[in-house]
């Protein structure tokens, strides 16, 4: 008998030693978090320590893949400097798909309160939904104290009431890239007006090759082409207006526009059963020659300059705007800066961490970081770089074409995902697959659209 | 008896860590989705409104939810209809092999060890329209190819079978497990009295193995209700929206649009079918299966 009280009286203790343990406050981590610069109390006043206690934080990227090597490269560079400049940093990488993080991950993290101290973010709507509710750290002073602030193209994406909370880490446009080997093969000539454009796809399709690379499974993909066909017919204004209820999408202009992707999908100017297509595949038919245009991002550059992506295709992809309905027309491009990183508001409570923040800012957006940005990876800087700086950091004749479609820009616009509601981008994408499937045509998806963009509004 | 086992609170004391585990994982959570199923939380806000029932009305009233129903009685019928049958016969023809048993078994549980993403990449190359395995089979019958997963035709079957070879191999084992459980000397009296294999199969093994039968069609119905990985790899619900089932259907129209009380609302449907759907079986047909006794 008294063999067992012992025995429980034992395993109480262990018990309760390791509850008190459990809920005990780790006092280690309290000094840990200390100020770098704060002087250590020591018996000399003069001699001022610095806190090199190890501390760590977290840069969920999402620099994945072949296709996003060199700006991986780059994001270990800027990791070492930071690394060398504060004491006791030790920078963890979480690299994590780009959809899978802004659309899950990110937002679960975000949900719970706990996003990593830097992550890749999309500048609106999301950075503005994190922003509002005070999860994102407020960057304008640390911008003003860098100096760097007014050297930003725009920061409107990362904007929220007057306050910056993200920073680009590039800029793109949309537009076609073609196989110029083809095009000089067949006597065809870069398009001036969309009638022209159907011209060369028909030139194509009765050569026996599919006009235009597309993959639909995802429908940002479509809808680039959507996006700067209404953005042509109905204005680049439109779609601002959209999120306000000043303009609709029933509005006929844009109908007409959508009508035109539905007309070239009907014509067979995209591959056969590309909605069940991933993006990779539609860069494939490019570099094997299956399709000879494709609209994309001009961060595509990267792919059609890599040996190792594009094969024999190096060399023989070429670059223009989607042209204007009418000749003469200004050029009316989708040109943005809404990808890059955004920062935990709760680095603001840790000193160490604020200065590694600052630090890793202060490394990754200069002027040698954009251009080799361009130069390596093809994106357009996100900050002010003349285009001559442009055309003499990279002779490439793809950037050059892709410079040369920048300094043809009449009216940009960003992209529509950045300025209406994720429901009515939901309604959107789902809408344009079905138009590409032949279930509905251009006025009845944009019935459905607007009528997503009417509760949107409705819901503050 | 010791004094200890005689109080209440003994016993009590024993179930207590096991109800707060119980408690903290299922009950809870599930308050918590009905909760938030009644607002319109955005997901990240720290403040939620109370809006009703409008989120269940906005699902009822939508035609896409009720497609995405549709996909996952698809899912069940798929699985009880054809699976099922196929898990016995394949069952029943492994038992009794002679040879090579180990193989057999170990080939057909091989894909439910397997990750579905590697699956949904493995049979994206064999429904591929160009160079996939299926068309170049029936390109030699002359058959034109067949876009399996772009063609809302197709894409529905596509990923049921899929998700039948999936699972097929471990239900195939469990039953296999009933069947090698029964005991040889009722097979080889019913040999003595001249009945055929067939028969044997029908009249002797079959019934005996029903319980598990019952389980894995319990296990399919609740699979089929909550599938969604293997939607998500092979068409991310598409060709616009036709392979959605109910938790694609969350995922597209709530927790990417930050509807999260409506996703909440949606996952409380899924439940509740799921809860109709599995008591009617157990009290309609489960019931009468339960107990064998040789």
């Amino acid at each position: 008998m008294k063999k067992k009280s012992l025995l429980l009286l034992m395993s109480l203790i262990f018990v309760a030693s390791a509850v008190v343990t459990g809920c005990g406050k780790n006092n280690n981590t309290e000094k840990e978090s200390a100020p770098t610069t704060e002087p250590a109390k020591t018996n000399n006043a003069a001699e001022v320590k610095v806190n090199d206690e190890p501390f760590e934080i977290t840069i969920r990227h999402t620099q994945v893949g072949e296709a996003k090597k060199f700006r991986l490269a780059m994001l270990e560079d800027v990791v070492k400097q930071t690394e060398a400049a504060v004491p006791g940093l030790k920078i963890k990488l979480d690299a994590v798909d780009s959809e899978v993080n802004r659309k899950e991950k990110l937002r679960g993290e975000m949900a719970a309160g706990k996003p990593p101290e830097v992550f890749d973010v999309f500048g609106s709507p999301d950075a503005a939904l994190y922003a509002k509710e005070g999860l994102m750290l407020d960057l304008t002073s640390i911008l003003n104290d860098l100096g760097i602030k007014e050297k930003f193209n725009t920061l409107a994406p990362f904007t929220y009431e007057d306050k910056i909370y993200g920073l680009p880490i590039g800029g793109s446009i949309e537009g076609y890239f073609y196989n110029k080997e083809y095009f000089e093969q067949k006597g065809l000539k870069v398009p001036t007006t969309i009638a022209e454009l159907e011209q060369v796809a028909e030139a194509i399709k009765a050569d026996g090759k599919i006009p235009f690379a597309q993959s639909s499974k995802d429908a940002w993909i479509p809808l680039m082409t959507t996006n700067n066909l209404w953005s042509y017919y109905a204005g680049a204004d439109i779609t601002y207006g959209f999120k306000t209820g000043a303009t609709k999408w029933t509005d006929p202009n844009v109908v007409k526009a959508v009508a035109k992707h539905e007309e070239w999908v009907e014509k067979g100017y995209y591959k056969k059963g590309e909605l069940g297509f991933e993006y990779a595949d539609m860069r494939n038919q490019v570099i094997t020659g299956e399709a000879i245009m494709m609209m994309d991002g001009s961060w595509a550059n990267s792919v059609f300059r890599d040996p190792a992506q594009a094969g024999d295709m190096v060399g023989k992809i070429g670059y223009f705007n989607m042209p204007p309905v009418n000749a003469g027309d200004p050029i009316i491009v989708m040109q943005d800066a809404n990808n890059g990183y955004g920062f935990s508001s709760a680095v603001a409570e840790d000193p160490r961490k604020l200065q590694a923040v600052t630090e890793f800012i202060k490394n990754m957006w200069t002027d040698e970081m954009q251009l080799r940005g361009l130069k390596e990876d093809g994106v357009l800087p996100a900050m002010k770089i003349s285009l001559d700086q442009m055309k003499a950091t990279s002779d490439d004749a793809l950037m050059q074409d892709i410079f040369k479609a920048v300094s043809e820009i009449g009216t940009s616009f960003p992209a529509f995902d950045a300025l209406v509601q994720a429901e009515v981008n939901t309604a959107l994408s789902m809408g344009i697959q079905q138009v590409i499937g032949g279930e509905f045509d251009a006025a009845k998806m944009l019935e459905n659209v607007q009528a997503a963009q009417e509760a949107a509004n409705a819901t503050k | 008896m010791n004094k200890a086992l005689k109080s209440p609170l003994t016993y009590i004391l024993f179930i207590l860590p096991a109800f707060i585990l119980f408690l903290g994982f299922f009950i809870y959570p599930i308050f918590t989705a009905v909760n938030n199923s009644l607002t319109s939380w955005n997901g990240i806000s720290k403040t939620m409104t109370y809006i009703g029932l409008d989120n269940y009305v906005t699902a009822f009233n939508d035609i896409a939810f009720w497609k995405s129903v549709r996909n996952n009685v698809y899912f069940i019928f798929f699985s009880c209809l054809v699976q099922v049958p196929l898990i016995v016969i394949f069952s029943l023809l492994i038992a009794n092999v002679k040879r090579l048993k180990g193989l057999y078994k170990t080939a057909v549980f091989m894909p439910s060890i397997m990750s579905t993403a590697v699956i949904g990449i493995l049979w994206g190359f064999i429904y591929n329209p160009d160079f996939g395995l299926l068309n170049e089979l029936l390109g030699v019958f002359g058959v034109e190819p067949i876009y399996w997963l772009s063609d809302k035709k197709w894409a529905m079957i596509s990923i049921l079978i899929t998700n039948a070879w999936q699972w097929t191999g471990f239900y195939i084992i469990m039953v296999l497990a009933a069947i090698l459980a029964i005991p040889k000397e009722l097979d080889e009296a019913a040999a003595i009295d001249g009945a055929t294999g067939f028969q044997r199969a029908v009249k002797i093994t079959l019934p005996l193995i029903m319980p598990i039968v019952s389980v894995v069609i319990m296990l399919s119905v609740a699979g089929a209700m909550k599938a969604a990985d293997i939607i998500l790899v092979m068409t991310k619900g598409g060709p616009a929206g036709s392979t959605d089932v109910m938790a694609t259907y969350m995922i597209r129209y709530a927790i990417t649009s930050f509807r999260h009380g409506f996703g909440n609302s949606i996952a409380i449907l899924i439940f509740v079918f799921t809860m109709i759907i599995t008591v009617l079986y157990q009290v309609l047909i489960a019931k009468r299966t339960e107990r064998i006794e040789y």
